[in-house]
């Protein structure tokens, strides 16, 4: 492959290879790109970079990660599993201790979770949950594939509520992107027409059981305006592009050799390395970026070898943070310039700033009566989703600002439920051989707001194994968050009530910020490079071959899962500055 | 021959279940659907789950439960879930895999708590009829944990939830130890690797037992 790219000649841009290496350390050949990260976003970046002609560095901290040979745990019985599925209490408990804290984090799906010990974060106010996975493929192998699409109440909600700073964008400019990545990952679901929550291109949908049928007549009867759908998920309700439609054994996150799922091993990745124009290089701990205070590039990233701690200096003439949000502000508040001493780009002051999540672990439960001769055959990776219906217009107003969606499902209970009360023997037996009681859950993930006080910062005194400072993580939810999980615990038993739900229970759980998995914002996209980190297109406004397209840019959360965005927004800013090199308005 | 079977009878929609010899055929479709992507080896270690991948060899060595009272826990454990249709649960070895819980999982002073437990089931037994537990008949047997039963669910909702009665806690282990086990999941009830498709709406007859 020769070279894709126009090379700058005049001297303000000089040739990256122009900018010396520090003498103790290797010097790598130059790419067109280099992308951090191989997860959801760091696998659109490949691709897209790729499949335009450049060139392209692919750097994963962790280690490879190959399609079957790596799920070792796939379809792997409980009677395999050394504690049958409740997992090594002990080990968790001196090496995951807050990794395991993480609903997906169980026996089979641990090996995909980070050593607490080895990958250290500090808390300050507040408790923050960073979960993570190291390794080719990041979480997209562990994700809960949910794939929404946000909308104008999305984007618009800063601007009109005089919460923090407007979007620089709007859903007509994202739309077209969510119809690229959608027709490539694959996402099943039901068309419903609402504006609050635009359709993607659907694969079929999942069908909803019985039970969740009931309820959902219920909740349209009841309420006005409200629905229940299927979760729109990005699992394969057919053959889609050479990977095989689900065989619903059920829990994904252990890995799908067929790829029935989208995951940056199954989707991405496969594309980005038919094109034969990716490095993919594991075992990279980026450590900072190598920033060129003359011409205001970067000109690549400094790594260290996760295995033998080597210093290697790779050059590139374009960079795509897509680490997730928290290790891309950690990459850039580590590359610290005589223009820019507390982190690149970082002019603004804001980076690190505007933490979000979703919060959640606050619903409602209930038993339905009347369905006891029905049951399902195979297991769904996939529940129920009911869409935000609060503060649409003047009619849904409430006392806290924004929104919630529910996610949730009906089932039978199982064998579980047998030592809840008393029995013993042949009968217990014969009780526990059939389905329990149907049993509907409706748990609610609701937006949270932009805030300046939760934030990540280095922490000076804790350094890893590699010499990278740790991270100290401030999070915590405000009031407008705690206003709306009254209402989400009220709401949900509301609708299970006017389905005639029996034993009705309301719960609230503590939460901790990070928990969702869905960490957003640090380093926020705006049109004021004086409040923000990011532009339109996920360019920083002040070092314009840098992208950050994951997590990091969000300027407000929505209340929908984030990872479909992160693919919109990945694949749109791939093809503005590729755009932007090769018509010669972005030297490079 | 019986006439044509009706829906009662299988899975519906006249597709059957994969069974394993099935599933190997499934994943020879899927090394060929998606060509290539899937290597020979792993296809070979994917099949090689179809017979069970692991065996442990040799019997159970207990690692915290003496010869005595491993005897006790898995005549209880019998008691509870006993042989029917199916093997119970001593014959799926749910006494071993409470031992592995106290050994390696429970801390210790739950551990602590289950065998002072056991003592007092031995105690009741001695007190009682003057025998340990074991030697007593099956209706002794039976009258002794329904008493125990009884007691553990009687002040279920005024007990705080750290400190159960020792009943349930034995109960509680023993399904655990049993509905995961390879007699448990697959014979008593219902678990399928494969079952390569999903229907939302299907009688109960047609599934014919939970899924594990």
């Amino acid at each position: 492959m020769g070279l894709t790219l126009p090379v700058a000649t005049d001297n303000t841009h000089p040739h990256p290879a122009a900018v010396p290496a520090a003498p103790h350390v290797r010097r790598q050949d130059i790419y067109d790109a280099i992308v951090v990260g191989t997860g959801i976003s760091g696998g659109w970046a490949a691709k897209e970079l790729t499949e335009k002609g450049l060139n392209t560095l692919v750097l994963e901290r962790g280690g490879p990660v190959v399609a079957g040979e790596s799920y070792q745990t796939e379809h792997l019985p409980p009677w395999e599993a050394a504690f049958r599925g409740r997992g090594n209490r002990k080990r968790w408990a001196e090496d995951y201790p807050m990794q395991s804290q993480a609903g997906p984090f169980n026996e089979y799906t641990a090996h995909w979770y980070v050593n607490d010990r080895q990958h250290p974060y500090t808390m300050g106010r507040g408790k923050f949950l960073w979960i993570r996975g190291y390794h080719v493929g990041g979480r997209s192998i562990m994700w809960g594939r949910q794939s929404y699409r946000w909308s104008d109440l999305d984007f618009e909600a800063n601007a009109k509520e005089g919460v923090e700073i407007d979007w620089p964008i709007r859903y007509a400019d994202i739309a077209p992107w969510y119809d690229y990545v959608e027709e490539h990952a694959g996402i099943s679901g039901e068309a419903l027409g609402l504006s609050q929550l635009p359709d993607s291109r659907f694969l079929p949908p999942m069908p909803q059981n019985v039970v969740e049928r009931h309820v959902r007549a219920a909740i349209e009867q009841n309420f006005p305006g409200r629905t229940m759908t299927i979760g729109r998920s990005a699992v394969l309700t057919q053959n889609h592009k050479g990977r095989a439609a689900c065989h619903y054994c059920g829990p994904c996150d252990r890995g799908c050799t067929p790829g029935s799922y989208f995951s940056s091993i199954s989707s991405t990745l496969p594309a980005a390395q038919a094109t034969g124009r990716m490095t993919l290089r594991p075992n990279s701990i980026v450590h900072s970026l190598i920033y060129d205070e003359a011409t205001d590039r970067v000109r690549g990233v400094r790594v260290i070898d996760r295995e033998t701690k080597e210093e290697i200096e790779f050059r590139g003439r374009l960079v795509f943070l897509c680490a997730s949000a928290l290790a891309s502000t950690h990459i850039l508040l580590n590359t610290r310039t005589p223009r820019f001493p507390n982190g690149l780009a970082n002019g603004s002051g804001t980076l690190g700033h505007y933490l979000m999540d979703h919060h959640f672990k606050v619903g409602a439960r209930a038993n339905f009566d009347g369905y006891e001769d029905r049951y399902y055959f195979g297991h769904r990776p996939n529940g129920i989703y009911v869409p935000r219906f609060r503060n649409l217009d003047a009619r849904s107003q409430s006392d806290f600002l924004r929104g919630y969606g529910y996610q949730g499902g009906a089932g039978r209970e199982g064998w579980g439920r047998g030592a809840a009360s008393a029995g013993f023997g042949k009968d217990l037996k014969e009780r526990l051989r059939q389905p329990g009681p149907w049993r509907m859950s409706l748990t609610a993930f609701g937006e949270v707001l932009p805030r300046y006080d939760n934030f990540c910062e280095l922490d000076a005194t804790v350094t890893d194994e590699w010499g990278i400072p740790a991270l100290r993580i401030h999070g915590s939810l405000g009031p407008n968050e705690e206003a709306m999980r009254i209402d989400m615990a009220a709401a949900a038993a509301e609708m299970l009530d006017a389905a005639g739900g029996q034993n009705i229970q309301q719960y609230t759980a503590p939460y901790a910020l990070g928990e969702g998995i869905h960490e957003m914002g640090t380093a926020r996209m705006g049109r004021d490079p004086r409040t923000s980190v990011l532009n339109g297109w996920n360019q920083a406004h002040e070092v314009p071959n840098l992208f950050v397209t994951d997590g990091a840019c969000m300027t407000s959360a929505a209340c929908v899962n984030p990872s479909l965005t992160y693919m919109a927004l990945t694949a749109r800013a791939v093809d503005y500055a590729v755009d932007q090199i090769r018509r010669g308005a972005l030297r490079v | 021959m019986t006439p044509a079977r009706t829906s009662s009878q299988s899975v519906p929609s006249g597709r059957k279940p994969l069974d394993h010899i099935d599933r190997r055929e499934a994943l020879r479709r899927v090394g060929f659907l998606i060509g290539g992507a899937v290597s020979a080896p792993t296809v070979s270690a994917l099949l090689a789950g179809c017979s069970g991948r692991t065996s442990s060899s040799g019997p159970y060595a207990f690692k915290v439960l003496s010869p005595d009272q491993a005897e006790l826990v898995a005549t209880l454990v019998d008691l509870i879930i006993p042989d029917t249709d199916t093997p119970g649960a001593r014959s799926a070895g749910a006494h071993e895999f409470i031992d592995k819980m106290l050994a390696d999982w429970l801390p210790d002073a739950e551990r602590d708590r289950f065998l002072a437990g056991l003592a007092g089931v031995e105690a009741r037994a001695t007190t009682a009829h003057g025998m340990d537990f074991i030697a007593l008949s099956e209706a002794q047997q039976v009258a002794l944990l329904t008493e125990l039963d009884t007691e553990a669910y009687a002040d279920a909702e005024n007990r705080p939830a750290s400190d159960p009665p020792f009943f349930r806690s034995l109960k509680e282990l023993t399904l655990a130890g049993y509905y995961t086990s390879e007699i448990g999941a697959s014979q008593e009830l219902l678990w399928m690797a494969w079952p390569g498709r999903y229907d939302s709406d299907v009688p109960v007859s047609d599934v014919g037992r939970a899924w594990a």
